[in-house]
């Protein structure tokens, strides 16, 4: 290490620490509020709206075939002509209701999503050939039907949460004995941070415009943790490199070295992990969008986390 | 620079080792990429077994697999998940009906005499079924020429009056939904006709354990097919047993498939002395040719041990599977180059050999999928996608520190030096902490959940020796030659304290 004299940084981020502070303690109260608004909507029941994966159901994707613009088709006639219909029965159960299909149609009238309840690929069947009288012709190799039990996508939520809290847990573990317990701390509230701040998006994307979270979402928020801890983890790993050089500086002085030191790389880190997911949401298939947009927000709360919140809040808890 | 050299060679030969790999082993796409249907299916414990073992789920598993095979789906694959779950992946175009009805049925087969003194009761049933069974056949293969777009075929119209349906169903105590069809009542009819059916026989003797072979042959007269069946040594005394038990007397052989009637047989009174012995039999239900097949291979499946219920199934059409991979590969690669144009601009020399060492790094990772296999489904992409973004930061962090201590001063050579060392430590602890969320997705997660941990660990573990190989490698190669060792191809002359350079 070179001697050189105590540095200033240019960029002091603990002058601003109130306004870090007041930032995301907003951002995080709107979240909460948004996550509770859905509870309490007894449309939801539930902190972010639900999709296909944990409710269990029939989803059933199909594009209509038309050679110039397709004919309109009406979302609340096919529902109903849907209902109507009855489905060949499982051998010791009655056929389920199609009462409660929805139809969704999206390009122009190009392609069209149903929700129903849980069906067998027989029944399934019936349902696609109903939509073929009354919407088609259909191209037969893209369509795509999902047929999730209740059960799985309760398998599903609480494998998610269990890994993802043993894997906090782990992380907790392995900061602690590389660095300290503050930092652990620190790094684990960080993550609850950008975790509840992408979760509070959702929900409020899910009371406004109906967008449901599936188990890629569950994935994106196991990638914003794991990406969260490691932009910290740069930070607070420059803070103790620096502990013996700048022992004379109090800490919000270290701090800052430490932030300004990091910026440039916590920022060029983030513009490029941000640039193929920025892509992804322009150019990636339907399947990816609102993956890429989960992670897109939960990767720019995360920067911003790792600068403004971690580091300025260490003074605070260290000083005990 | 004879060390560097060294690592400069091996650096090479794994690229070529690499491309050689995946050149031969082709990368391995999931359904949701190349289109197809995916079945889970969850053991369900039953009677005694409360819960499921390994070594019944394997049994379950060589039941299945022997009825898959007997399907004739190409290129399918039966994987057990977890403790009590069966994943069945059927690629391309295939209609997965047909493979949920099969495996979903337990395929118990009993041969079960009926009981004394039954016999009006039997009958009355009988005709009832004779005459349910064919009203619907002939509806059906109605709508079914309808639906095809052909004239209904010209066959004798049969009938049961709809007065009559609604008397027998109401003797039998079957309520009827509210404005259920003809057909609905037919079915309803039929099920609660083969429950009492099965009620009039006695406890099963002979079962299709004893079972040796199942094949099936068209009848000689009419259209239909005859599934027939071969027993063992103790299955064919069973059989000869049972039926001279019956032989003669009017009491009818009643073949149950999965508590079903599937068919009554008489035995003639010539069967008296032995029964039917050579230890073979033939099912005459009057099955279409299709049916005659499936039922051969349930029947030579040999019966589930216990029963399974289908919890998922998931289709992708091959053209959304292309559309898929097509915009997403697309949507990588835009990124990606954006991503290299990004590190020349702003570190220059070193930023060139990141690319090139990043280049490298997405070679070997998808070498690494092919060798394993791994199979790539979309949340596998995002995790690829993802431990990109962390092989870029950890180049990011090593020029950031080299940068830094150009600006203080130093020289070229040591800066790279002490760059690469004061990285390590954060570059280690960020790739650690990944590591440890990967392994307890992996240890705890589902199956998309597991592919995403799958790839991502392959990533973090590659962009480790990427980073600090790769790119120190070739950075010292290059700045052992004096033309590039300029400290201007690292950082722009104004960010330079004043003297040095």
């Amino acid at each position: 290490m070179t001697s050189t004299p105590l540095p200033t940084p240019r960029f002091r981020i603990t002058r601003h620490r109130r306004l870090a502070w007041v930032g995301s303690g907003l951002a995080c109260l709107l979240s909460l509020l948004g996550l509770v608004l859905c509870w309490i909507n007894p449309e939801i029941g539930a902190p972010l709206r639900p999709g296909l994966d944990f409710t269990g159901g029939t989803q059933i994707q199909l594009e209509r075939a038309c050679p110039g613009p397709c004919s309109p088709v009406s979302a609340d006639a096919l529902q109903r002509r849907i209902a109507r219909l009855t489905v060949p029965a499982e051998a010791g159960a009655s056929a389920p209701s199609l009462n409660a299909a929805a139809v969704q149609v999206l390009d122009q009238g190009r392609s069209l999503v149903l929700r129903l309840p849980d069906l067998n690929p027989e029944q399934a069947a019936v349902v696609v050939a109903e939509v073929q009288a009354a919407a088609g012709p259909l191209q037969a190799a893209a369509t795509s039907v999902n047929t999730i039990g209740p059960t799985l996508g309760d398998q599903l939520l609480k494998g998610s949460l269990i890994s993802l809290l043993v894997s906090f847990a782990a992380i907790a573990l392995y900061i602690t004995v590389r660095y300290d317990r503050v930092f652990a701390g620190l790094a684990l509230l960080c993550l609850g941070h950008d975790v509840l701040i992408t979760c509070g998006v959702f929900a409020w994307l899910g009371l406004l415009a109906g967008i449901e979270v599936d188990s890629l979402f569950a994935v994106s928020l196991i990638t914003v943790a794991g990406y969260s801890v490691t932009d910290t983890v740069v930070v607070f790993d420059r803070i103790r490199e620096q502990k013996t050089v700048l022992r004379d500086l109090p800490l919000p002085d270290q701090v800052d070295v430490a932030v300004d030191a990091t910026l440039t790389r916590s920022l060029y880190t983030s513009l490029t992990t941000l640039l193929p997911l920025v892509a992804l949401i322009f150019f990636g298939g339907s399947t990816l969008f609102w993956f890429a947009v989960a992670l897109t927000i939960g990767i720019a709360v995360g920067s911003w986390s790792s600068i403004g919140v971690a580091p300025t809040l260490l003074p605070l808890f260290a000083r005990r | 620079m004879a060390r560097q050299q060294g690592w400069f060679a091996l650096i090479l030969a794994l690229a070529i080792a690499a491309a050689a790999v995946l050149a031969s082993f082709p990368l391995q796409l999931g359904l949701d990429l190349k289109g197809g249907s995916q079945l889970t299916l969850q053991v369900m414990p039953a009677g005694a077994i409360t819960s499921v073992k390994p070594e019944q789920l394997e049994a379950v598993k060589d039941v299945l697999d022997r009825r898959i095979n007997g399907l004739g789906v190409a290129e399918s694959t039966l994987q057990t998940v977890g403790d009590d779950q069966l994943v069945l992946q059927l690629p391309g175009e295939q209609d997965p009906s047909r493979a949920a009805k099969v495996l979903g049925t337990t395929a118990l087969l009993e041969f079960r005499a009926q009981r004394p003194g039954t016999e009006q009761q039997m009958s009355g049933l009988l005709k009832l079924k004779r005459q349910a069974q064919a009203v619907l056949n002939q509806r059906r293969q109605r709508s079914q020429a309808l639906a095809e777009g052909q004239s209904a075929p010209d066959t004798p119209a049969v009938d049961l009056p709809a007065q009559q349906l609604a008397e027998s169903l109401q003797s039998l105590g079957v309520a009827v939904p509210a404005g259920s069809s003809e057909v609905d009542q037919l079915e309803l009819l039929l099920a609660e006709v083969n429950r009492r059916v099965v009620d009039l026989y006695e406890p099963a003797e002979l079962t299709g354990r004893d079972l040796t072979a199942a094949g099936r042959q068209q009848q000689q007269t009419g259209s239909g097919w005859d599934v027939t069946l071969t027993f063992n040594g103790e299955g064919g005394r069973k059989f000869a047993a049972l039926t001279q038990s019956i032989a003669g007397s009017g009491r009818l052989l009643g073949i149950v498939l999965d508590g079903r009637s599937i068919s009554e047989a008489s035995v003639g009174p010539e069967f008296k002395p032995a029964g039917i012995t050579g230890g073979s039999a033939s099912i005459t239900g009057n099955f279409s040719a299709e049916e005659a097949r499936d039922l051969e291979v349930q029947l030579r499946g040999g019966s589930l041990p216990l029963p399974v219920k289908l919890i998922e199934v998931r289709t992708v059409g091959p053209s959304l599977g292309a559309e898929n991979i097509r915009s997403s590969l697309v949507a990588a690669l835009s990124g990606l180059a954006l991503v290299a144009v990004f590190m020349v601009v702003v570190y220059r020399l070193p930023g060139l050999v990141s690319v090139v060492a990043l280049s490298l790094y997405a070679l070997f990772n998808l070498a690494i999928y092919a060798l394993i296999p791994v199979t790539l489904s979309l949340p596998g992409i995002a995790g690829f996608i993802l431990s990109i973004g962390m092989a870029v930061d950890a180049n990011v962090l090593i020029f950031e520190r080299v940068k830094e201590e150009l600006r203080a001063g130093n020289t070229l050579i040591r800066s790279i030096d002490t760059g690469f060392s004061l990285a390590f430590s954060s570059i280690l602890d960020g790739h650690v902490t990944g590591l440890i969320s990967c392994a307890a997705l992996f240890a705890l997660g589902t199956g998309l959940v597991k592919g995403f941990a799958v790839t991502l660990a392959i990533g973090l573990l590659l962009s480790l020796f990427t980073a600090l190989t790769c790119t120190r490698s070739i950075l010292r190669l290059l700045t052992s030659y004096p033309a590039l060792r300029r400290v201007t191809y690292f950082l722009p002359a104004r960010q330079l304290p004043a003297g040095a350079a």
